[in-house]
C-alpha cells in the first residue's frame, strides 16, 4: 500500500446558493495518476478548484498530512500543488520563457534556468520559440506550455483539468503520452479530470467517476472499463 | 457669428517656442499617463481618481515645503510615499473586495474616490489659489528669441524618461515585475503559480500613486496655479496620452503624453480657427479618434475579447 | 413575520394600489405648501433646511438621473458625460429666455430636438467604443462642456465664466388658486400648522408655481421612460445590456438601439437642464462639469440602477445629502467640529458605500422591506392564490 499524498474527505463546495459537491471522498497516492471522470456539470472542475482554494468549501483536504482546505491559493501552491486549469491557463501576453519563469514564481533556488532548458527539451515545440507570445501559440502548444509552466514550480502533485479539451486527437494522444512519461520519469503524482475516458483510463492507476456532485464509482481503471454498466453510462461504448 | 479664417503661424522662433512648451507639458502628461497605465495594465480599470490622488500628493508637498519650509524635493518624495501608502490602503479596503474581473463597479468606486479626495483637499486646504515651488532651478538652458528651454522643462523631460526607464526595468527584470505582468495577463493563472494577486495589485496602486504625485509635482509649478481643480484638465490630457500610446504600454503612455503636449501647444495654438481655450476639446478629440481608429493605440497590445 | 400574500388584480391588490397612488398624489399636492417657508429641523444641535428651492432642484435632478438611467442602468452604457446634455438644455433655455425673451416652457421646442440630435451624434461613435472606453470618451465630453461655454464667440449667448443670470421670472397667472389652496391646507389638523400663518410672498408663489410646473414635466418624463422600458424597444435595450451578442443574434439592431438610448438619454437630460434653469434662474459653466456628471452617477447608484423609482430617490439624495452634509457643523456624539464644503465628500463616500452594501440602491432596499410586509403574486389560471 503506497502512501497517500492527497486525501479528500466529505468535501462540499458551492457557488453562491448552488451546491456543486455533496461530500466527496477520495485519495491520491504518491506516484499515481488518478483520474476523475464524469459528465458535464458533475463537479469535476469544481473538485480541482476546491483543492486549490479557489471556491468556498467545507470538509477536509489533507495534502501531505497537512490540512489545506482553508488556505489561500498562493499558499497551497507553495505547498507543492500545481494546477493546469481548463482552457490552458497560460499568460497570453507573456513570452514562452516568461510563462515558464512565472511558473517558477514560488521557487527561490538557482536552478530555474536549468529547469527551463529541461522543459524546452521535453517539449521541443516550446524550445523553438522561447520569445513568442503565449497567446500566439496553437491550442496544443499552449497546453504543452501550461503543463511545463505547472511543472516549473516543482510540484509534488499536478492537477490537470480536461487537458484534452479542444485539441485534435493526434495531439491529445501525444500529450497523454508525455504525461505518462513525466509520471514515469519524475515520479510525478497527477490528478487528471477528463471526459475522454478511454485515454485517461489508459494512463491511470486509479479512477473515480463523479456524478452530480458525488463519487458514484471508484476503482482500478481495468475494473471500471470492464464494468458493463460503467461503460454504458460513462464511457459511451 | 464666427469668423473662420484658416491661417497657420509659421514663424520659426514661435514654432520652436511652442514645441518646447509642448515637450514640457507633454512630459508632465506622459508622467501622469504612466500612472494611469500602471493601474490599467494591472487591473484593466481606468482609475478616474488618479488625478485626485496626485492632487492630494501635491497639496501634501505644498504643506511640507511652503508651510513647513522643507526643501521641495524632500517634500515631494515624502508626498510620494504618503500617497503610495494611502493608495495601498485604498486598494486593500475598498478595491480588493470587488470581483477584479468585473470592471464597471470598480470604475464607479474610483469615481466615488474622485469626489471624496477632491472635496477632502478643498476642505482641508481651502480653494484659495496657491503656488507650488518647482524642483528645478529657475532660468534657461538656452534661449533663441521667444523660444527658450527652461531648466524645469529639461528637468521634467529627463525625469519622465528616468521614470519610464525605472518602470520598464522593474517590470521586465524583477520578480515583482513578473508577478505584475502575470496578474495583468491572467489573474487566475497568476494565482495558480502562487502569485499573491491582491498584494501585487496593491503594489501597482501604490506605485501608480507615487508616479502620479511626481507627475503633479512636475506639472503644477509650470501651470503656475494650485487649486483643487488643477488636476482635472490634466487628467483629460493624460488620458488622451495614455489612449494615444496604448492603454497598457508604459512606453506608449510617455510618448503619447508628449505627443498630446505637442498637439496642445503646437497644433491648437498655431491653427487660428481653433480657439486655444478648446485645448481640452482637442485632447478629447484625440481620445475619440484613437478609440475609433486604433483602440490599441500606438504601442498597446490589442486584446482579443473572448465571447 | 411572514409577508401577507396579495393576488395581483384582486380587490385587495387594487385597494393597496389605490392607497399608494392617493398617498403619492396627496403628498405631491401638499408638499410645496409645507416647505415653501423652509423647515429648519434641528438634529443633534445641527440645523438643517428643507425648502422648496431644494425640492425643485431635486425634481430636476431626478429627471437628469432618469436620463442617465435609461442609458447606463437599462442599456448598460456607462456615460460620464450626461452633464454635457444637461448643460446644453440649461444653456439653451437660459440663452433663449434671456437673450431672445422666449418663455421658459417654449424653449423645450428647441431643447428637445437639439439634445436628441446631439445624443444621437454622440451615440454613433459610441457604437464602436464600449465599456470603460465609452466612460473615458464621455468623461472627456463632460470636461469639455465648461470650456465650450466660456468661448469668446459664444459670450453673447452664455455670458462666459460669470454664468448666465436669467432675469425673466416665472409668474403664476392670476387664476391659479395658490393662496386658496394654502388656506384650505391650513384647515387640515396637524399638517396645517406646519404652513405657518403668513400670506405667501410673491417669491414663494413663484416657487410653488415652478414646483407644479416641474412636477408635471417630471411626471411626463417618468411616464415616457416607463412606457419606453415596458415596450418592445425597452426590452431590446435591456437585452443589449445583459448580453450584447445574444441580443444581436436575436435580430436586435444594435446600432439603432444603442444610438437611440443615447438620444433618449440626452433628450431627458436636456429637459432636466431646462428644469434646472426654471428652478434657479441661473446657469453657470463650472457647475456643469465633471463633478455634475459624477453626481449623476451617484444619484443613479444610490437611488437604484435600472429602477425608475430609484431615479427619483437618487435625484433627491444628491441634493439633500449634499446640503445636509454641509449643514452638519458638528458630528453628533463625537463632537467633531466640521467646516467646509464637504457635501461632495459625503456623496463620494456614499457612492462607494452603496457599491459595497447595497448595489441595487435604496429603491431595491425599499422593495425588500416592502416584501417583508406584503408581496404581490400573479393570479394563476383559476384566479386563486397559489398555496405553499
Amino acid at each position: 500500500m503506497s502512501e497517500a499524498l492527497l486525501h479528500v474527505s466529505d468535501l462540499e463546495a458551492a457557488y453562491g446558493d448552488v451546491k456543486v459537491l455533496h461530500g466527496i471522498d477520495f485519495t491520491v497516492n504518491v506516484g499515481d495518476i488518478s483520474v476523475v471522470l464524469g459528465a458535464n456539470g458533475a463537479g469535476k472542475t469544481t473538485t480541482l478548484r476546491a483543492i486549490c482554494g479557489q471556491v468556498h468549501t467545507s470538509g477536509s483536504i489533507a495534502f501531505n498530512g497537512a490540512e489545506i482546505s482553508q488556505e489561500a491559493t498562493a499558499d497551497i501552491v507553495r505547498r507543492g500543488i500545481a494546477h493546469v486549469p481548463q482552457g490552458r491557463g497560460t499568460f497570453p501576453e507573456l513570452t514562452v520563457t516568461d510563462n515558464l519563469e512565472a511558473g517558477a514564481f514560488v521557487r527561490k533556488d538557482p536552478e530555474i534556468n536549468a529547469d527551463i532548458d529541461k522543459w524546452f527539451e521535453v517539449f521541443p515545440v516550446l524550445g523553438e520559440r522561447p520569445d513568442q507570445l503565449a497567446g500566439s501559440l496553437s491550442g496544443g502548444e499552449q497546453q504543452m506550455l501550461a503543463v511545463a509552466r505547472a511543472m516549473m514550480s516543482r510540484p509534488r502533485l499536478l492537477l490537470l483539468d480536461e487537458p484534452s479539451l479542444g485539441l485534435a486527437p493526434i495531439i491529445i494522444e501525444d500529450l497523454f503520452g508525455r504525461l505518462a512519461a513525466i509520471n514515469a520519469d519524475e515520479g510525478m503524482t497527477m490528478l487528471i479530470v477528463e471526459q475522454n475516458a478511454n485515454l485517461a483510463l489508459a494512463v491511470a492507476s486509479h479512477a473515480y467517476v463523479l456524478e452530480a456532485g458525488t463519487i458514484a464509482i471508484s476503482g482500478e481503471p481495468e475494473v471500471l472499463s470492464g464494468d458493463e454498466a460503467v461503460r454504458r453510462a460513462y464511457l459511451g461504448y | 457669428m464666427f469668423l473662420l479664417a484658416v491661417s497657420v503661424d509659421t514663424d520659426p522662433e514661435l514654432l520652436l517656442a511652442r514645441v518646447l512648451d509642448g515637450l514640457r507639458f507633454g512630459s508632465g502628461y506622459g508622467a501622469l499617463a504612466l500612472a494611469l497605465v500602471m493601474i490599467y495594465k494591472a487591473t484593466g480599470v481606468l482609475n478616474f481618481a488618479q488625478g485626485e490622488l496626485a492632487l492630494l500628493g501635491i497639496y501634501i508637498a505644498w504643506a511640507l515645503s511652503v508651510g513647513w519650509g522643507w526643501p521641495i524635493i524632500i517634500a515631494v518624495i515624502l508626498a510620494m510615499f504618503a500617497t503610495a501608502t494611502l493608495a495601498a490602503g485604498i486598494e486593500r479596503t475598498i478595491i480588493r473586495p470587488f470581483d477584479p474581473s468585473n470592471h464597471l463597479p470598480l470604475v464607479i468606486v474610483t469615481l466615488g474616490l474622485f469626489l471624496a479626495i477632491n472635496s477632502f483637499v478643498a476642505v482641508t486646504w481651502t480653494t484659495d489659489l496657491k503656488a507650488l515651488p518647482s524642483m528645478f532651478p529657475k532660468g534657461n538652458v538656452f534661449a533663441v528669441g521667444v523660444a527658450h528651454l527652461t531648466w524645469s522643462g529639461l528637468g521634467m523631460f529627463i525625469t519622465v524618461l528616468v521614470m519610464l526607464g525605472a518602470v520598464t526595468l522593474l517590470l521586465n527584470r524583477t520578480k515583482v515585475g513578473l508577478a505584475f505582468r502575470a496578474v495583468s495577463s491572467n489573474i487566475e493563472s497568476a494565482e495558480l503559480v502562487g502569485i499573491k494577486v491582491g498584494q501585487t495589485l496593491q503594489f501597482g496602486w501604490a506605485l501608480a500613486a507615487a508616479i502620479g504625485t511626481l507627475a503633479g509635482a512636475l506639472l503644477v509649478p509650470e501651470l503656475q496655479v494650485l487649486d483643487p481643480n488643477v488636476m482635472l484638465s490634466t487628467l483629460v490630457f493624460a488620458f488622451a496620452g495614455a489612449a494615444l500610446g496604448g492603454l497598457d504600454s508604459p512606453k506608449g503612455a510617455v510618448i503619447g503624453g508628449i505627443l498630446v503636449g505637442l498637439i496642445r501647444n503646437v497644433v491648437v495654438q498655431s491653427v487660428s480657427f481653433i480657439p486655444s481655450e478648446l485645448s481640452v476639446g482637442a485632447a478629447v478629440f484625440v481620445i475619440l479618434l484613437v478609440l475609433l481608429v486604433k483602440p490599441s493605440g500606438l504601442f498597446g497590445s490589442s486584446k482579443v475579447v473572448r465571447v | 413575520m411572514t409577508p401577507r400574500t396579495i393576488v395581483e388584480g384582486s380587490a385587495l391588490h387594487r385597494r393597496v394600489q389605490g392607497a399608494n397612488w392617493s398617498l403619492w398624489i396627496i403628498t405631491i399636492a401638499i408638499l410645496p405648501f409645507l416647505v415653501a417657508i423652509p423647515l429648519k429641523p434641528s438634529v443633534f444641535g445641527n440645523s438643517y433646511t428643507i425648502g422648496l428651492g431644494n425640492v425643485n432642484e431635486a425634481i430636476a435632478w431626478a429627471v437628469a438621473v432618469l436620463g442617465l438611467n435609461l442609458l447606463t442602468g437599462f442599456n448598460g452604457q456607462l456615460s460620464l458625460g450626461n452633464s454635457f446634455f444637461v448643460g446644453t438644455g440649461a444653456y439653451l433655455t437660459g440663452g433663449l429666455v434671456q437673450t431672445y425673451h422666449w418663455s421658459y416652457l417654449s424653449t423645450l421646442v428647441v431643447v428637445i430636438p437639439v439634445c436628441l440630435a446631439i445624443g444621437l451624434i454622440v451615440g454613433v461613435p459610441a457604437l464602436r467604443i464600449q465599456g470603460l472606453y465609452l466612460a473615458l470618451v464621455t468623461f472627456g465630453l463632460a470636461a469639455v462642456f465648461p470650456t465650450i461655454v466660456k468661448l469668446d464667440q459664444l459670450d453673447r449667448f452664455t455670458h462666459g465664466s460669470n454664468g448666465l443670470n436669467i432675469e425673466s421670472k416665472l409668474l403664476p397667472a392670476d387664476w391659479m388658486p395658490i393662496q386658496g389652496t394654502l388656506e384650505a391646507i391650513r384647515k387640515i389638523p396637524l399638517i396645517g400648522d406646519w404652513t405657518g400663518t403668513d400670506t405667501f410672498s410673491s417669491r414663494q408663489n413663484e416657487a410653488i408655481y415652478a414646483y407644479f410646473l416641474l412636477v408635471m414635466i417630471a411626471a411626463a418624463s417618468f411616464l415616457l421612460a416607463r412606457n419606453l422600458i415596458k415596450s418592445r424597444p425597452g426590452r431590446a435595450l435591456i437585452a443589449i445590456r445583459d448580453n450584447e451578442i445574444g441580443a444581436e443574434v436575436s435580430g436586435i439592431n444594435l446600432s439603432l438601439y444603442k444610438a437611440g438610448a443615447f438620444g433618449a438619454s440626452a433628450l431627458l437630460s436636456g429637459v432636466a437642464g431646462t428644469m434646472l434653469a426654471i428652478d434657479k434662474n441661473f446657469v453657470s459653466p463650472d457647475e456643469l462639469g465633471i463633478n455634475f456628471a459624477i453626481f449623476l452617477v451617484v444619484g443613479l447608484i444610490v437611488g437604484g440602477s435600472a429602477n425608475l423609482k430609484g431615479s427619483l430617490i437618487g435625484g433627491f439624495a444628491v441634493i439633500f445629502v449634499r446640503q445636509w452634509a454641509t449643514q452638519t457643523k458638528e458630528v453628533p456624539l463625537i463632537g467633531w467640529e466640521l467646516n467646509g464644503p464637504y457635501g461632495q465628500m459625503v456623496l463620494g463616500i456614499l457612492l462607494i458605500a452603496l457599491m459595497f452594501a447595497m448595489p441595487g440602491g435604496i429603491a431595491y432596499g425599499l422593495t425588500k422591506i416592502r416584501s417583508r410586509i406584503y408581496r404581490v403574486v400573479p393570479a394563476d389560471h383559476r384566479g386563486e392564490a397559489p398555496t405553499g
